[in-house]
């Protein structure tokens, strides 16, 4: 049965529904992309040339997706293995590793930023003696680097975790990984080889959530003084009108192209793990 | 010595044991399956023979080394499993050629490899198929054939057939046993099906309870079982309490009914309690041949079950079942009828001391 047919044969309250949750979602889209074309008639596409044009912004974006990059990449490095080893060796830490995950949802990210700030702005000396062997990380641009790539990956985890444990449920890990160790593979082969390659559309749906949540943050990076785009974003709607709106449009579109990347990159392996 | 060789091999969960004092050798190409019912330590064994297990004792040896404690990646030992385990996110080709690719073989050898083992199986066309486009058959195939292609010193199979339906399990069975006879390889099957284990084993290993019931060609286990549990598992099989009426002439009581055995006897004392077993296709009619036992019976019940015919027979008070081809012209009795049926003093097995009854 082809999609037009299965359309047609949709009963008058699934278009219903359907109809209103899309004017849910696409209105204020509309309405923010009609004020962000609004600023000058003449020049419709005006708040875009100039956020596009302002230097902070490219400096900020940039440097927020990097950060979004190395949040993703550390996850995927920490948990990936956590869920693989949980499934195949201790299912039974399955529900306490479960609640660890979710513990950023209870623990506001306020909070998060002035624990992390509390430990590491003090230098970290050897016990019993005046030697030190690690400078605040918050005084030197690396080391807040790394405590903001910190924070971010607890606000990030619940997501993470929940999406790659998903995508290990729809294959089965543990044949698999029995399989492949028959065949002679180590470790870093099975899971290098074997499991990510099949949590793959899981991993980027994380990976994806991750990168929204990273690039708009704007409590840690605001309190760890760092130049990210979510400060950028908030100081720019208090400030202008039409470029956060223009901005915004342009986070939309971001949003819509990485989805539109995952569906690209793991196209036919809902088939393959649907048949397993 | 054998070429692969479990000796007193036990495993511990927690407080049971789900294998114990297990001792077996097998020879180079020979073709043993481990049967039982469910939860009686067969794929216990069979994971401590690949290394998913480590036995709590014992000793495994493979073409005399030690394999006891080795990583299942350096064992050599090829698996196929109940539910395939093909990599969903590889090619046929890709899944044969997988466990070459591991060893670092040259890829124009793990080419040509991947091609022999794809003729093997049948599938040379599929090469390039992902395993959601193959049916649960040709999966399995895959499954043997990426076992077999890294020249595996044994290959173990753990219930391969399972999860196929009716036709499509006996053509594959065949198809298992016909490879295994052409590549000679030693190989080790799990199966809770006695048809599958009779049909395709050079010897059975008839499992209950972690522990080891009989060894012996499917021959030897399906006419002559030496325990309770093998005479029952395998086959259909009718038993009853007898008295021993005379040793020495191997005679026993069943109800009234006289029954004679050519098992040993001596053991036993005129008046001991034995468990006796007859199966139902050592019976015929009277009318047909007279064998040493003659016995006057009851026809309780009559089904048809396409090349055999089941009657339910009342012995003494004892329900037996008798099974008889289904010849168009053979005159069946009738529900209630009283009439002979006969079997060879062979056909009596003793099986040992009766059971006690509860209070």
């Amino acid at each position: 049965m082809n999609l037009l047919t299965r359309l047609h044969k949709m009963p008058f309250w699934s278009w219903l529904w359907f109809i209103l949750g899309a004017l849910y979602f696409l209105l204020p889209l509309l309405a923010t992309f009609e004020f962000s074309i609004s600023w000058d008639p003449a020049d419709p596409l005006k708040a875009y040339t100039r956020v596009f044009a302002d230097k902070d912004f490219w400096e900020t974006f940039m440097y927020s997706n990097l950060l979004a990059v190395a949040t993703i990449l550390v996850n995927v490095i920490l948990i990936v293995p956590t869920a693989y080893w949980i499934r195949l060796r201790v299912p039974e830490a399955r529900r306490l590793v479960e609640f660890i995950t979710l513990l950023p949802f209870v623990v506001p990210a306020i909070i998060l930023v002035f624990g992390l700030i509390g430990v590491y702005s003090s230098p970290f000396k050897v016990p019993f003696t005046e030697l030190t062997f690690l400078e605040p990380l918050t005084t030197f641009k690396f080391g807040t680097n790394i405590l903001i790539v910190a924070g971010y990956m607890v606000l990030a985890m619940p997501y993470m975790y929940r999406s790659v444990d998903t995508g290990m449920r729809t294959v089965d890990v543990r044949t698999l990984t029995e399989a492949a160790q028959s065949l002679g593979a180590n470790w870093f082969t099975i899971i290098t080889r074997v499991i990510l390659p099949n949590v793959r559309a899981a991993l980027l749906s994380g990976a994806l959530l991750t990168f929204a949540i990273v690039v708009g943050e704007v409590t840690l990076a605001s309190f760890l003084g760092v130049d990210a785009f979510g400060p950028y974003l908030f100081l720019l709607g208090q400030h202008r009108a039409y470029e956060p709106a223009a901005l915004s449009f342009f986070s939309f579109l971001l949003t819509w192209v990485a989805m539109g990347l995952i569906q690209l990159f793991t196209g036919g392996q809902g088939q393959a793990a649907g048949a397993h | 010595m054998a070429y692969l060789t479990l000796s007193n091999i036990s495993k511990q969960f927690v407080d049971t044991y789900a294998v114990q004092d297990f001792n077996l050798d097998v020879e180079k190409g020979e073709f043993v399956s481990f049967l039982g019912p469910s939860g009686c330590g067969k794929t216990t064994t069979l994971r401590m023979v690949a290394g998913f297990e480590n036995p709590t004792t014992g000793k495994i040896t493979l073409d005399n080394s030690d394999i006891t404690n080795k990583a299942p990646n350096q064992r050599n030992v090829g698996m196929v499993f109940q539910s395939y385990a093909l990599f969903p996110n590889m090619t046929v080709a890709q899944n044969i050629g997988f466990g070459l690719r591991v060893r670092r073989e040259k890829e124009s050898a793990i080419k040509d490899r991947v091609k022999e083992m794809l003729s093997i199986i049948n599938l040379e066309s599929r090469g390039d198929s992902f395993p959601y486009q193959l049916s649960g058959g040709q999966q399995q195939r895959v499954a043997l054939a990426r076992a077999l292609a890294i020249r595996p010193q044994v290959l173990l199979l753990d219930e391969p057939l399972s999860a196929l339906d009716a036709k499509i399990r006996v053509a594959l069975r065949a198809e298992i046993r016909s490879i295994q006879q052409r590549l000679g390889i030693t190989t080790i099957y799990v199966t809770h099906d006695q048809e599958e284990a009779l049909s395709l084993s050079d010897r059975i290993v008839v499992m209950n309870v972690g522990v080891i019931e009989q060894v012996g060609t499917p021959f030897q286990i399906y006419n002559f079982p030496e325990t309770a549990f093998v005479a029952s598992f395998v086959g259909t099989l009718n038993t009853g309490t007898a008295e021993v009426l005379d040793p020495a002439k191997g005679l026993l009581d069943l109800d009234g009914v006289q029954l004679a055995s050519a098992d040993d006897l001596n053991s036993r004392q005129k008046g001991d309690k034995v468990r006796m077993a007859i199966r139902p296709e050592r019976f015929s009619f009277v009318s047909e041949e007279k064998k040493a036992n003659v016995i006057d019976c009851k026809i309780e019940n009559i089904t048809f079950l396409g090349s055999i015919v089941r009657i339910q027979v009342i012995i003494g008070k004892t329900k037996f079942y008798m099974d008889t081809f289904n010849n168009p012209f053979l005159e069946l009795p009738k529900i209630g009828d009283q009439t002979q049926i006969t079997c060879s003093r062979e056909a009596v097995l003793v099986l040992g001391d009766a059971p006690e009854l509860g209070n």
